[in-house]
């Protein structure tokens, strides 16, 4: 799959002491819903202002479709739809007058405009001035804006903070169906990796302007399973745990059970097996797995 | 056509804007004082010595092009970029595939038309003051020939006289998203120019010297019009320079 956008070793400081963005090297694929995690003020919003020029780029190297973006910033950013930080709307006009600001700039045909409040369910609302909409419906505007031009790629800096659950779900469906229908590629950077898991298909983890993971949803989640583990509860914990010692596995006894770390099923039943031969009760045998939110929560400790 | 494209799109934003307002009432509040003032002391242009539209013309520009016009200016060189530093919206405008230049020029040159509409509107307010009281209280129209190009030449030395305090708030405005900034700094020097045009020997050097010079209100031994064209060219000039060398432009 061609990555429709690659940085190389992209450095950012706002001072000589603020290092921002540390050899940032993000792969994204064409067609691709890119979940750019990271906790608040871990360069997310820097790295996403440099893709679409309105910072200055000071090291490194940033792709769209494999030509620089310096060069080529015109003809890259017909091909992008953005939405950075919160909704980027006049609020003393209309939702069509809105859009028709941006369909004057790109010079797109004026029947887009009423395709797109149908998208994002505008279409309703009349004259009601953008500056008296929802935060959900700001937002969706500013969608609308972003999708407007049809681009190849959309950049969206989390578009589902501040709204309620009912909100985020319309995004998530509003966005899925956008990748699915015109196989637009999206990135979309939020602090919750709960918010996107289910929206994602590739995941980038930044923290304090390092990459701490990239790579696909279920690369996450073999780390996920590797990062499971084991519980036995038995009638001696002491004794079992030596015995799981003699075997070569490396568990540990908390409060009134051993956690194991993950293992095959055949090696559980054997364990169990070995067990109850030298008379021990066992009460429990479970899996435990973490949620990625807490894998998340590791890798950016 | 990017560029007429882009001028149409920042002219949309102006839509019900404080700016666009501004302009409207701007416009016709001095002229509005002066058809109150004629209804009230029964008084109409006829009444005038000489051709009635000079003095007309001569009294309204006097009253609006010392202080209001001066104020008008500063508020519409600010707002119209305030637009987008209160909006949040610069980021959305320069992530758009239009050159930075075209960005500066088109918002500027929608400064420009906006002062234009102002002006339009103050001469149609101007008119009203000439045709109403006649039309009402004398049941005819005003007796002297309008002096067309006249009133279009003090129009035009108005406006060139304005140009120079539109680039230097438009520069302001551009660096300092505070919009209590811009308006304070052009506040502060509009009146320090009033109080110094007198006996400070350079204040040409000053924008906001041009439409006292105008006015006549001191003798120039330069052209006015052409000085205040070369401040508006080497302000517009700093002001380019200082946005696209702007690092963060979101």
């Amino acid at each position: 799959m061609m990555n429709c956008i690659e940085t190389k070793g992209l450095n950012y400081h706002f001072s000589k002491n603020d290092q921002v963005l540390n050899d940032i090297n993000l792969k994204v694929p064409e067609g691709s819903i890119f979940g750019f995690l990271g906790p608040n003020g871990a360069g997310k919003t820097t790295t996403l202002k440099l893709l679409l020029g309105l910072l200055k780029n000071q090291n490194g190297q940033i792709l769209f479709f494999e030509k620089p973006f310096q060069e080529n910033r015109i003809e890259v950013l017909k091909n992008v739809g953005s939405l950075i930080e919160s909704p980027s709307i006049y609020p003393q006009l209309t939702a069509r007058e809105n859009l028709k600001i941006w369909q004057k700039i790109y010079q797109c045909p004026n029947e887009k405009i009423d395709e797109i409040l149908e998208i994002v369910d505008l279409a309703k609302t009349g004259k009601k001035r953008a500056g008296k909409f929802s935060l959900g419906m700001k937002q969706r505007l500013s969608i609308g804006v972003a999708l407007l031009h049809d681009p190849k790629i959309l950049v969206l800096d989390e578009p589902t903070n501040g709204l309620d659950p009912s909100g985020i779900l319309e995004i998530r469906k509003l966005l899925t169906r956008i990748n699915q229908e015109k196989n637009t590629t999206i990135v979309i950077s939020s602090h919750l990796l709960s918010e996107i898991e289910k929206l994602v298909t590739h995941v980038g983890i930044i923290n304090k302007g390092n990459i701490l993971f990239q790579g696909t949803l279920a690369e996450l989640q073999d780390i996920q399973n590797q990062q499971a583990s084991v519980i036995f509860r038995t009638d001696n914990l002491k004794e079992a745990f030596v015995i799981f010692k003699e075997k070569g596995i490396d568990s540990k006894i908390e409060n009134d059970k051993i956690i194991l770390p993950s293992l095959a099923k055949d090696k559980i039943a054997e364990l169990n097996k070995e067990l109850i031969m030298r008379g021990f009760s066992v009460f429990e045998i479970s899996q435990q797995r973490n949620d990625l939110e807490s894998i998340f929560m590791d890798l950016t400790k | 056509m990017t560029f007429i494209h882009a001028i149409q799109a920042e002219w949309l934003k102006t839509k019900r804007s404080a700016s666009n307002w501004l302009s409207l009432i701007g416009g016709f509040f001095i002229p509005t004082i002066m058809i109150i003032g004629a209804f009230y002391n029964g008084r109409t242009i006829n009444d005038a010595p000489g051709n009635g539209w000079n003095i007309v013309y001569s009294n309204a520009w006097q009253n609006m092009a010392v202080f209001l016009l001066p104020m008008g200016m500063i508020l519409a060189g600010s707002l119209i970029t305030q637009i987008e530093n209160k909006n949040n919206t610069w980021k959305q405008v320069h992530a758009t595939p239009q050159r930075f230049t075209t960005v500066f020029f088109s918002k500027f040159t929608v400064i420009l038309l906006m002062t234009v509409k102002f002006f339009v509107f103050f001469n149609i307010g101007v008119l009203l003051y000439a045709f109403l009281p006649t039309v009402f209280l004398e049941g005819g129209f005003p007796h002297d020939s309008f002096p067309f190009w006249d009133v279009l030449k003090l129009n035009v030395k108005i406006f060139v006289a304005c140009m120079p305090i539109l680039a230097f708030q438009y520069l302001l405005s551009l660096n300092f998203k505070n919009f209590l900034v811009p308006i304070g700094i052009g506040f502060l020097g509009l009146i320090g120019t009033m109080i110094a045009f007198t006996f400070v020997k350079h204040i040409y050097l000053s924008p906001f010297s041009f439409n006292l010079y105008a006015l006549g209100i001191k003798k120039a031994w330069f052209n006015p019009s052409f000085y205040a064209m070369i401040s508006f060219v080497v302000i517009t000039a700093i002001s380019y320079f200082l946005y696209m060398r702007k690092k963060d432009k979101g």
